[in-house]
């Protein structure tokens, strides 16, 4: 049972349409809004730079197959008011992430922009949200 | 001997302590010589200081107060010409966003943002005035603008991304004329392009302590059948500026690290 809590796993949450579009350097057309799904697994890179910050990670599917996830935040500027740090996460941490999905289907998401910031978990412990 | 020492060395004292006077002096009187500058400055409303975007701003996408969000971006009085350009832009905000095939020249290519389009990001500014010359410093990259305030615009401006920009101070609010600019930008984030006659007045007043109002009137008669304006809010800050800068390398790497893979079919 724990090794099935620990496998990395993507659970759809969906329809939650919570969350609102806001400019930043770009918008969010490449998202579905309209959905929040919640990827757990090791972050592998993580990237504190313009124009948005990125996190790398591994996650496995439903099959068990390891995904390469990339999830959007918002820029470094942003984060930083809002309590983040450079040292937020490292290549290693364990990570649980809530991210509206690509509209494709590409293990690609978004965690955060200026007007909102999902709940990200490293190591159990929450990160800020706004 | 070591009286005498002693003697020297509170000579020397007294000596540097009345260079010190003389030179607080000689500073006072120069401050006195630039007084009617001061003054001038000091009756100007001020302006000055860090200011971030009202939240209920932060979604403003165009400068038309009838569609600020930009909704009915195609509703803007374009001439024929405007129009058929802007219908070739694909914006990342809007009716019209897209991730697909994006040609916004600041996300695509860092351009600047140009100056009624700056005001549409969501970060902060820097206001300095001086009797001479308002600066305002842009936190979104790092773009700064500097407006004359004692002279009128030159007869043939050179067209720039920026335009020339005059100012004067109505009351308590100070206004900012600005013309000679290059057709490069996007009026704002939908897309909307302007010509070169483009002249925008742009209105700063403090509403109360800590807020400051916007308003901005774009004119072109080369591309807008009538003039339109819009308004934007910005709070007092105290949160520092930072490097929100637009490294071409860096918004590349973002497009096909992130936005490329979501424009894609899926399986491919």
């Amino acid at each position: 049972m724990k090794q099935k809590l620990l496998c990395v796993f993507v659970i759809a949450v969906g329809l939650l349409a919570v969350s609102i579009p806001a400019n930043a350097h770009h918008g969010v057309a490449g998202y579905d809004l309209t959905k929040t799904i919640t990827v757990h697994g090791t972050v592998t890179k993580f990237d504190w730079s313009n124009p948005h910050c990125v996190i790398h990670m591994d996650a496995k599917n439903v099959n068990g197959e390891v995904q390469n996830w990339t999830i959007e935040l918002a820029a470094p500027s942003l984060l930083n008011r809002m309590g983040w740090t450079k040292n937020a996460m490292k290549a290693g941490d364990d990570i649980t992430a809530d991210v509206h999905p690509a509209q494709n289907g590409a293990p690609v998401g978004i965690s955060g922009t200026i007007t909102f910031q999902l709940k990200i978990v490293i190591n159990g412990q929450p990160l800020p949200t706004r | 001997m070591r009286n005498r020492l002693v003697r020297l060395a509170i000579t020397l004292v007294m000596a540097l302590g009345s260079l010190s006077i003389l030179s607080a002096q000689t500073f006072a009187q120069q401050g006195t010589t630039k007084a009617p500058q001061l003054k001038t400055a000091a009756q100007s409303p001020d302006l000055s200081g860090l200011w971030a975007p009202r939240p209920d701003g932060i979604r403003i996408n165009t400068w038309d107060s009838s569609d600020p969000y930009g909704q009915k971006p195609e509703l803007a009085p374009m001439a024929p010409w405007a129009a058929a350009k802007w219908k070739e832009a694909r914006p990342p905000f809007g009716a019209k966003q897209t991730f697909e095939g994006i040609n916004d020249p600041v996300q695509r290519y860092c351009d600047p943002p140009g100056i009624t389009r700056v005001w549409m990001y969501p970060w902060e500014f820097t206001m300095i005035q001086t009797p001479q010359m308002v600066y305002i410093l842009y936190e979104f990259t790092r773009v700064w603008r500097s407006v004359a305030m004692d002279r009128e615009h030159p007869k043939d401006p050179d067209l720039t991304w920026m335009g020339d920009s005059i100012g004067r101070y109505e009351g308590d609010t100070l206004v900012i004329d600005t013309i000679g600019f290059n057709d490069k930008t996007w009026l704002d984030h939908t897309g909307h392009p302007h010509s070169d006659a483009l002249h925008v007045v742009e209105r700063l007043r403090r509403v109360d302590h800590d807020t400051l109002e916007l308003a901005v009137t774009v004119e072109d008669p080369k591309a807008y059948t009538k003039p339109f304006s819009g308004k934007k809010y910005f709070v007092s800050t105290s949160s520092p500026m930072e490097e929100a800068i637009c490294a071409y390398s860096e918004f590349d790497s973002f497009q096909k690290t992130v936005i490329d893979p979501t424009t894609k079919s899926p399986g491919k």
